[in-house]
């Protein structure tokens, strides 16, 4: 474990969470190398959306161990013992984990400017002017820069969702989570972010992206993970997840969703 | 499909478009017209006022005074409110129980009992409990304060924190309604972009939380304002107090009650101007 462990982006190693009784992930194992891609799929409370927010500590876990970029999520351990990290250093770590939510969550009461601007203004402490400029940059890159003192109420749900893509790549972050983002989207609107997020894919971002999208597993994802009541039941090459699913649960999925 | 046709084809016709009257509306603004035009013609054949007394009053130094020491009562027991009231709500949704209990004790306390008893209660009882107020800085020699408590507790020192304390309930509610409202996916998104849980309410939740407090704060505001009256029970020298004190000696009851209400409004629509300014920097979005 421990070699792969420091060369890998994201670690999940046994991991389970439990809300009371129930458990929503069992056991879970996976491991994304840096500048994967990989896409999890699943019936919806397979716990997709759960796994990616156990990633970066916003939920925590019952068991196991998360490590990004070899640095252990949440947890400091010393001997047998996991210590939970503070306030200030758990989101010291999120601060190199991107996520981009199904709802985008912009800050409604910031324009779209200091929206981008916020990570690295509150967080990072970088000047006010530097921030703009990166932000900008950035709203350029998703291809809005003429919205940029306009407020997340003014715009369409796929420029909202460029905007909040933006908003996380404004920290650099090492590794990108994305829970079905375009899920909130028309067919025409999504394709818009999926084709933002596509081009991420080729500069090199490590991501994994939790979607109902078949086009983002099928085109450009590199892996597929396939969920089904809080366990992997597939871990493969997404062209083999379409072409061959093994277990029974993928290929009902593959027909209903491929058609 | 038919109906499209012949529409398409009918000559174009200027249309006159006739609402509907709302009689209801009409008939009972004629009602309240009427009924306040009678009361003003029965008041002014009553010369119930003295206009000339009015007037002089309503500028006199001692009113003056009363106005001026209603508003700074009001306004610092609200600046006071706000803080206590922002802490409560804090405690309430920390997720403590007992930070959480004792929340919702203190609000239930001081919304319960009447704002009176409780300015009666500090201005009586805080000198009984402590004779004498000694304030150190600790592990020092250095003393800050050392008097009887009788001196500290000034008729506006016990209104003060009788108003502010009752006051603070009334804010912890308004500011926790306020607090619940943000949206949950607001403050995911605050946490994952790594904002401390500090960040996400100083950056995040309470400038959202803002626009739902803002208007119920400028409505305490305004009561409270007009609570300061109930420091005339303990002999804080107020709008309503001085007042009375002048009617008591020469009986010009109408006059002075109308110079204290006409402050009590002057200062209501300064309030209310803070409020629309303050509602302007945050508006809904
Ligand atoms: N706060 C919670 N308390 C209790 N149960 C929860 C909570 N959050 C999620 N669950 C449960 O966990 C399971 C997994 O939820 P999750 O949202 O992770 O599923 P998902 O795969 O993302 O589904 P979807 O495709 O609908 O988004 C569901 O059965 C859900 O009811
Ligand atoms: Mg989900």
């Amino acid at each position: 474990m421990d070699t792969s462990l420091k060369a890998a982006a994201v670690v999940l190693d046994s991991v389970s969470k439990s809300y009371g009784p129930v458990e929503i992930l069992k056991n879970v194992s996976v491991s994304i190398a840096p500048g994967e891609v990989v896409t999890l799929l699943g019936p919806s409370g397979a716990g997709k959306s759960t796994l990616l927010r156990c990633i970066n500590h916003l939920e925590t876990i019952s068991a196991g161990r998360i490590y990004v970029h070899g640095k252990l999520i949440g947890y400091r351990e010393v001997g047998d013992t996991l210590h939970e990290l503070s306030d200030r250093e758990i989101s010291a770590q999120r601060r190199s984990i991107g996520m981009v939510f199904q709802s985008f969550n912009l800050f409604r009461h910031m324009t779209v400017l200091q929206n981008v601007m916020s990570g690295p203004v509150h967080v990072l402490r970088t000047p006010k002017v530097e921030a703009a400029a990166l932000a900008r940059d950035l709203l350029e890159k998703v291809g809005l820069p003429d919205k940029a003192d306009r407020y997340p109420s003014e715009l369409s749900g796929g420029q909202q969702q460029r905007v909040a893509i933006a908003r996380t790549l404004a920290l650099a972050p090492s590794v990108m989570l994305f829970d079905e983002p375009t899920s909130a989207l028309d067919p025409e609107l999504s394709q818009e972010v999926v084709a933002t997020i596509r081009s991420l894919a080729e500069q090199g971002y490590t991501m994994l992206i939790a979607t109902h999208e078949m086009a983002i597993a099928r085109d450009f994802a590199d892996r597929v993970i396939f969920m089904v009541h809080g366990e992997v039941v597939e871990d493969v090459p997404a062209r083999s997840f379409f072409t061959t699913p093994r277990h029974e649960r993928s290929r009902q999925f593959v027909a209903r969703h491929a058609g | 499909m038919t109906v499209a046709a012949s529409c398409a084809m009918a000559e174009p016709r200027a249309v006159r478009v006739k609402h509907r009257l709302r009689w209801g509306a009409w008939l009972l603004s004629a009602i309240v017209l009427l009924v306040t035009g009678m009361l003003l013609v029965a008041a002014i054949r009553a010369k119930i006022m003295n206009l000339e007394v009015f007037l002089t009053y309503f500028t006199s130094e001692q009113v003056l005074l009363g106005a001026r020491n209603a508003l700074i009562l009001g306004t610092l027991a609200l600046a006071l409110a706000s803080v206590i009231g922002l802490v409560v709500a804090l405690m309430r949704v920390s997720g403590n129980p007992i930070l959480a209990g004792l929340s919702a004790t203190y609000v239930y306390f001081f919304r319960g009992t009447p704002m009176l008893i409780q300015l009666l209660f500090w201005f009586n009882a805080l000198p009984t409990m402590f004779q004498r107020l000694h304030l150190t800085i600790p592990f020092t020699d250095i003393v800050l304060l050392d008097a009887p408590t009788t001196t500290v507790v000034t008729p506006f020192v016990a209104a003060l924190a009788g108003l502010g304390l009752a006051e603070g309930a009334y804010m912890a509610e308004i500011i926790r309604a306020g607090i619940l409202a943000v949206d949950k996916g607001q403050r995911a998104a605050a946490r994952a972009i790594g904002m401390t849980e500090a960040q996400v309410l100083r950056h995040v939740v309470i400038p959202q939380a803002a626009r739902i407090i803002i208007p119920a704060g400028g409505n305490q505001y305004i009561m409270l304002l007009k609570s300061t009256s109930l420091a005339s029970a303990i002999g804080f020298l107020e709008l309503l107090r001085i007042a009375t004190d002048i009617y008591s000696s020469n009986f010009m009851v109408i006059e002075l009650l109308a110079v204290a209400a006409f402050w009590y409004l002057v200062m209501t629509a300064f309030a209310t101007a803070i409020q629309t300014v303050l509602e302007k920097t945050f508006p809904q979005r």
